[in-house]
Formats: structure tokens, C-alpha cells, sequence
């Protein structure tokens, strides 16, 4: 089981991953990086960030899920991902 | 562009536009004139289910989808700005709820406002915060008598707060952003109506002063530090899309306009239409018409997919509308002469409504300065993506 959720919440960080590197201008992306403290994105790209997850992982982000510390990182955002689609969107 | 619609696309397209020939267009101008759309009209696309037709059906919606919703705006745009004004505000309030409210705001709000019983209206712009929303001065405190927020400050150019039934604020609680509906009629509420714009003069627009007006804390929407990064961008991609599409309608009643009196207007032997400055002037208006429907129907489209190019989709299509029918309205006046200067003639109010497309939902400079970083940066991820060396 441990091992199963680690390959999803690979995937799901590779896939996050990819689409952060695509869309801002950095050349690398620590797991733990802030996003926001590092002011690498700006609110464009937050929004843009959470309709990719939206779009890709078919999860609604909605008004309980307003929270920066859902966002702030590459793990976070698996994390955040991997719980959404554990309990149905 | 029409082979990239649905068959139930463009029966809709044509539903809409003989719906603004018959009721809009003969009578645009005098709104205009006095400044006000009759009730009647606002009821008749609230009856036909216009004033929700983004919403979802179960909250009283039509469900359409987004290239619809554009569809719908190109109609009206060509008929009355200010009367698609109403769509823009409506939908703007209604998606950022339908998007970050709660159950409990959406059941009560959501329904009135997809059957278009009540108007919404979008209150960000403040007299000393236009594009700068983040300097926004309205300030909401906690009260301290129950579980409610006191709301003081200005709020200015607010489109269709003459008629709205709520308002959806804007403002500062505790340095943080914060979005909160405030219902029409609530005490310390003023609605001062602005007279004598330039343009969209009938839209209804009002200054709003909030004297410790009080609300309930269950009327935020979303969470405070969210409003501006969150909460005001669904509205506002709405906003954009609308405008991008209603400046879209004006540029072609502008062609429509030019072409049929070109066709016909005589200088000595020859039409207006024969003569090589005109139709100069002519082919820019129909080549900027094609160019901004495709590039519409790609926002909507983005908009529809839900893809994170959404955002600059919209930004490049109401940049380049907006500007477009600018130039398409100084023409359009230019061609007829002086019966162009004369409000009998549309094309004169769609001069004057033109440059307010400029403006709203973000003027053409924060739309350069946006698209310009956007291109650059992806400029910059190209090079590095091919050029290694560069990446160390």
C-alpha cells in the first residue's frame, strides 16, 4: 500500500513539477522550495497553478481548500493533491 | 470563424443577434441619451435567461457554455455597451460566487441572480485604486457587538450600481484582503448615480459610500488574504471575456455600419465605397474583425478546457479588441462625415463607447505590461530549455 501511494505521489510531483518548471522562469525546483517566500510566482501564477491541478488531477479546489500552506511548495502541493484524490475530489 | 461553432453555437448566435436588431439596436441611443436602461429591457434578458447563463442549471442557471457566453456578449456589444455592461457585472459576481462562496451563500444568492431577479454588482475600483487594486482603502473591522464586519470607505465607477440588489466589496480586514456581498438597502449604504460619461452612459454607474455599514461575517467570500489573488480573478476573467467579446460586437457594427453607407453614399459619380482611402480604412475594420473572433473564441475556448492559458488567452483577446474597436469607431465616424458626429448615427456612441473598452477590466497599458512580461518570460524559459549552458 506504502508503496503504491509513494509511485502516485511520484507521479503527481513529476506532473506538478513539470508544469512549474514550464511555466516560471527557474532552472531548478526543490521539493521544499517556497514558491511564494522565494518570490518566484507571483498571483497570475497561483492562479494558473491551481487550475492546472484542477484541470489534471480533476479535483475542485474550493473555498476550504484556501490555504497558502496547500500551495507554497512542490510537496505541498502533492500532498495536497494526493489527499484531494483520496477522498473523491 | 463560424466552421468552429457548434450547430447549436451559431443557432444561438443567430437567436441572439435578431434579438438585438429587434430590441437593443433602435433604441440604444436613446437609452443613451437618458443615461438609463428602461427596467423592461433588463427584464426581457432576464426572462430569456441571459443574465445567468453561466450559471449552472441547478442553482436556476442556463448552463452554457463559455463560447456561448462570448456569443452572447458579440450580440450585444454590437447593440449597446452599456446594456452588456449588465451581463459583465452579473456574471462577474455570479462566477466568483458560484467559484468561492459557500453552500449557504450560493443557495441563497446564486438563484436570484441566475434568474436575474436581482442584479450583481463588483465593487473593487476605489477613487485612489483603479489598476492598483492593491491599494484598496475600504477598510471592514470586526465588530464587536456580534459576529459581524463594519464596513467604511468610497467605491467609484461601479458598473450597474444604480440597479444592483448586492454588491460584491473589496477591501482591507486586518491588512488582509478580503471580499464580502453587501445587499442593497443595508443602513450606512449610499449610491450616488455618476452622470455625463463619456461613454456606457446608460450602465448605470454610482459611487458607493459605506458609513459603518454592517454585515454579517458569513457574507465573506472566500477568506480574508484571499480576495485579490483569488476571489477578484474569476470575476475578472469573466470580465475580460465579456469585454473582449462586447468590443468585438462594437467593431462589427462599426464594419456593418461603414460597408452598408459606403455601399451607397455618393461624392460625384462614385460611392464612398470606390474610393481607395475608404476602403483602406475599410479593410483594417474587416481584417481587425476576423482577427479578434478568432481570438475570442480561443479565450472562450481556454476559458471552457479550464487550461491555465485561460488567463493570457483573455488578456491578448480583450487587448486586442478593445484597441481594435477604437480604431474601428474613429473610421467608422470618419467614413459617414459629419452624419457621424451626430448621436442620430450609432456609429457616434460607439466612438464614445469604444475607448471605455480601453479602460474596464484593466486598462490597455496593464494589459501590455501583463502580456509583455508573459511573452518575454516565456522568451527566457525557451532559451534556457535550449541552451544548457545557460542554465547553470
Amino acid at each position: 500500500m506504502t508503496s503504491l501511494n509513494t509511485g502516485k505521489e511520484n507521479g503527481v510531483k513529476e506532473t506538478v513539477k513539470r508544469f512549474i518548471l514550464s511555466s516560471i522562469n527557474i532552472a531548478h525546483l526543490g521539493d521544499d522550495d517556497n514558491l511564494f517566500e522565494s518570490g518566484i510566482v507571483n498571483s497570475l501564477f497561483t492562479v494558473q497553478l491551481m487550475t492546472f491541478i484542477e484541470k489534471t488531477f480533476a479535483i475542485e479546489v474550493g473555498m476550504d481548500d484556501l490555504d497558502i500552506e496547500n500551495f507554497k511548495s512542490l510537496n505541498a502541493a502533492t500532498a495536497f493533491v494526493v489527499r484531494k484524490n483520496g477522498r473523491g475530489g | 470563424m463560424q466552421h468552429l461553432l457548434t450547430d447549436e453555437q451559431r443557432a444561438k448566435h443567430t437567436e441572439f443577434k435578431n434579438f438585438v436588431s429587434l430590441n437593443v439596436e433602435p433604441f440604444a441611443n436613446e437609452w443613451d441619451r437618458e443615461e438609463r436602461i428602461p427596467d423592461p429591457v433588463i427584464s426581457m434578458l432576464a426572462k430569456s435567461g441571459c443574465l445567468g447563463c453561466s450559471l449552472p442549471k441547478k442553482y436556476g442557471g442556463q448552463g452554457w457554455d463559455v463560447v456561448t457566453f462570448g456569443l452572447l456578449n458579440e450580440a450585444l456589444g454590437r447593440g449597446s455597451s452599456s446594456l452588456t455592461g449588465v451581463l459583465t457585472v452579473q456574471t462577474m459576481v455570479s462566477m466568483a460566487l458560484l467559484k468561492w462562496g459557500t453552500e449557504a451563500q450560493k443557495e441563497r444568492w446564486l438563484p436570484p441572480l441566475a434568474k436575474g431577479e436581482m442584479i450583481g454588482a463588483f465593487a473593487l475600483t476605489e477613487p485612489g485604486a483603479g489598476s492598483a487594486i492593491q491599494s484598496l482603502a475600504t477598510e471592514f473591522t470586526h465588530s464587536s457587538r456580534s459576529d459581524s464586519l463594519i464596513l467604511n470607505g468610497n467605491k467609484k465607477w461601479i458598473s450597474c450600481a444604480q440597479l444592483a440588489g448586492v454588491f460584491l466589496v473589496f477591501g482591507k480586514l486586518e491588512q488582509s484582503s478580503v471580499a464580502c456581498l453587501v445587499p442593497r438597502g443595508t443602513p450606512g449604504l449610499e449610491i450616488e448615480p455618476i452622470h455625463d460619461l463619456m461613454g456606457f452612459r446608460s450602465g448605470g454607474l454610482a459611487q458607493l459610500t459605506f458609513n459603518d455599514v454592517e454585515v454579517p461575517s458569513a457574507n465573506i467570500v472566500g477568506k480574508p488574504g484571499f480576495a485579490l489573488s483569488h476571489v477578484a480573478p474569476v470575476g475578472l476573467q469573466y470580465g475580460r471575456i465579456s469585454t473582449a467579446c462586447s468590443g468585438l460586437g462594437l467593431l462589427r457594427g462599426c464594419f456593418e455600419e461603414s460597408v452598408a453607407y459606403a455601399a451607397v453614399r455618393k461624392i460625384a459619380e462614385k460611392t464612398v465605397g470606390e474610393i481607395g482611402m475608404i476602403r483602406s480604412l475599410i479593410a483594417r475594420m474587416g481584417s481587425d474583425l476576423e482577427a479578434g473572433s478568432f481570438l475570442c473564441h480561443n479565450a472562450c475556448r481556454s476559458e471552457q478546457d479550464h487550461v491555465p492559458e485561460a488567463f493570457e488567452k483573455t488578456l491578448t483577446a480583450k487587448y486586442f479588441t478593445s484597441r481594435a474597436a477604437v480604431r474601428a469607431a474613429s473610421d467608422a465616424v470618419q467614413i459617414r462625415g459629419a452624419s457621424g458626429c451626430h448621436e442620430s448615427s450609432p456609429v457616434s456612441r460607439y466612438y464614445r463607447d469604444s475607448k471605455i473598452m480601453e479602460i474596464i477590466e484593466g486598462t490597455t497599458q496593464i494589459h501590455e505590461e501583463l502580456l509583455g512580461k508573459i511573452y518575454v518570460g516565456q522568451a527566457g524559459k525557451s532559451r534556457k530549455q535550449s541552451d544548457p549552458v545557460n542554465c547553470l
